[in-house]
């Protein structure tokens, strides 16, 4: 065992410089490059901040993708971690005067014990019957936190903070009140997690889980207690999106009992679906086209001379039939064929 | 040699069909036998119970002294019983060195590929199976001998003591089922217990020294393959009634 940790850490700089030489790397980094320098750039905030959304949306798409395009676990109400992160950072923040990463790790781990109430019975559910619990589950939170007589409960148990009813939580102070800062801690979380899911996925880990996924009767053959693996899988999937549920909460300076509604699990899958499902980089480039062409649409809807076509500009109306496109006709999402022609296109420039 | 597995009046009934009727056998340590019997004689149920994937109604299991009878698939596989399937199960998306790490990756698996790491063990199963010059694809674009092979890789990848195939001849051209005889043959050789299932009699009449017949659920006999196919239950299973008199 010893060895062979060994050799990874001494294979790792080649592995690395094998991935930059490759179109992939490269494209990966000079992205990542473009999307660390944009605050510098600019200080417009509104440009920030459709950036800081794209950035907690990738981390949120991922965590759904890891799981269901990694594990084969689809869960259709992946909201549940990104409400019970975003309450519980949002609560911390705002009424126990913690510091943000504190507040952030605190809803994570919320995240990843309602991952274990969620996961545990969901795992004797297969296939449509887990997307179809796990919806169950997350609009009975969604009712949780709606109700206005648990919120007056909630107010006379601890007078001075409020957490159910239909305001939620607001006035949470940001992460920092320098922009940059904010943009800068965001950025560096979202790597961080893209990197996490990204080793892990490749990791021996990776494979059992692919495994999972491909065949759950075959690996318990190959004497691998399934159970365990999938559990660790929702707690993992879990942590991230309740990272992504905290970030959202500082983002948005507060929570209210939307975030629990199907409509956030969507979100995840439409953006997962978009870039490519079993794809860790795919789930990026699906929040980016998610959250932008969001924007632009959004950005016609309150132009008055289009105000007849008003239902018709609505996000969730065209991403839902941008969604049905993809299933029937690009399977794979729309990172690799992408990034194939703009590989030709590169190298006709390098004249190969 | 002593008794690896002992199977004792296993039963499994299922609401109103009894697929395994009070069957009692034993297989000693480095022993090759084979379980013949007609299609839905109840191999494959035989085989469910030993290997955990289904639970006996009632009846024992034993495997090297140790009562296995309800245990959970993986940790049965962890004590040495591996098994391959009538029906090919691969992990199709994964190479096929993927395929046999995730069985050196189990627990029993880790302790055979400790010395030499996951990889290189499974490159070396790969090898022993004739497969190691396809080990980059995925299972998808194999032939049917190929992905028979590759199963009883997966099954070497957790080193069991007691190897159990499930119809490994089905469906195969006759090429391949002389690559898959002479695998079964040298890993026998090698010192693992083969317990093998067969429907049609001549694939197994040459291979193994003891065969166990079965039928519609129950044990008829067992003994080395030729005096079992004169066996008059068992001509009668096969031909239907009134054959012996053509046998």
């Amino acid at each position: 065992m010893k060895e062979t940790k060994h050799d990874k850490i001494s294979n790792f700089p080649s592995y690395l410089r094998d991935w930059i030489k490759t179109f992939r790397g490269k494209a990966t980094i000079i992205c990542l490059i473009g999307l660390g320098i944009i605050p510098f750039i600019t200080n417009n905030s509104y440009i920030i901040g459709i950036f800081n959304t794209f950035m907690i949306y990738t981390i949120f798409a991922a965590s759904w993708d890891f799981l269901a395009g990694y594990v084969g676990q689809v869960s259709f109400g992946h909201a549940i971690f990104l409400g019970i992160a975003g309450y519980t950072t949002a609560f911390s923040t705002r009424y126990l005067g913690s510091p943000w990463w504190i507040a952030l790790l605190l809803g994570a781990c919320f995240a990843v014990g309602f991952s274990l109430i969620v996961g545990v019975p969901a795992l004797r559910l297969k296939g449509p019957y887990l997307a179809l619990g796990t919806l169950a589950m997350s609009l009975i939170l969604y009712q949780l936190f709606l109700m206005g007589s648990l919120g007056i409960l909630w107010e006379n148990a601890f007078p001075g903070t409020e957490l159910f009813g239909t305001d939620g939580i607001g006035q949470v102070p940001p992460i920092s009140d320098i922009p940059i800062v904010q943009y800068v801690a965001i950025f560096l979380i979202m790597c961080a997690s893209m990197l996490i899911f990204t080793h892990l996925v490749k990791s021996k880990t990776g494979t059992i889980f692919k495994a999972i996924r491909d065949d759950e009767t075959g690996t318990s053959a190959s004497g691998i207690n399934t159970t365990k693996y999938k559990i660790l899988a929702f707690l993992i999937s879990g942590f991230f999106a309740g990272i992504a549920g905290g970030l959202y909460a500082l983002r948005f300076s507060g929570v209210n009992p939307g975030v629990f509604q199907p409509l956030y699990s969507f979100y995840a899958i439409i953006m997962a679906a978009v870039g490519g499902i079993a794809s860790i980089s795919g789930a990026a480039l699906g929040a980016f086209i998610f959250v932008f062409l969001g924007e632009i649409l959004r950005l016609l809807g309150d132009i008055p001379q289009l105000a007849v076509f008003g239902g018709f500009v609505e996000p969730i109306f065209i991403f839902s039939i941008l969604l049905i496109l993809i299933i029937r006709f690009a399977e794979q999402g729309v990172l690799k064929p992408m990034l194939e022609r703009l590989q030709n296109m590169w190298d006709l420039l390098l004249g190969r | 040699m002593g008794v690896l597995l002992e199977v004792k009046n296993l039963t499994k009934k299922y609401s109103g069909l009894t697929a395994v009727n009070d069957f009692s056998f034993e297989v000693k340590r480095g022993e090759f036998t084979g379980l013949i019997g007609p299609n839905g004689a109840g191999k494959t149920t035989l085989f469910n119970l030993i290997s955990g994937f289904e639970k006996p109604s009632s009846g024992t299991i034993r495997f090297d002294g140790r009562d296995i009878t309800g245990m959970k698939p993986h940790k049965i596989v962890n004590l040495g019983i591996a098994r391959t399937f009538q029906l090919v199960r691969s992990f199709k998306f994964m190479s096929l060195l993927d395929n046999i790490s995730v069985s050196c990756l189990s627990p029993r698996g880790k302790r055979l590929a400790k010395e030499y790491g996951i990889d290189e063990s499974a490159s070396s199963i790969l090898a022993a199976v004739g497969l190691i010059d396809k080990a980059r694809i995925p299972p998808i674009i194999l032939p049917h001998g190929d992905l028979r092979k590759l199963q009883i890789g997966k099954a070497l990848g957790t080193n069991p003591q007691l190897l159990l195939l499930d119809e490994p001849f089905s469906g195969l051209s006759h090429e391949e089922q002389k690559g898959i005889t002479e695998l079964i043959i040298k890993l026998h050789a090698d010192g693992v217990t083969v317990f093998m299932t067969g429907h049609v009699l001549r694939e197994l009449m040459h291979l193994v020294p003891r065969a166990i017949a079965m039928h519609q659920g129950k044990y008829i006999t067992e003994g080395p393959p030729e005096e079992v196919a004169k066996n008059k239950i068992v001509l009668e299973a096969y031909l239907g009634k009134g054959s012996e008199k053509l046998a």
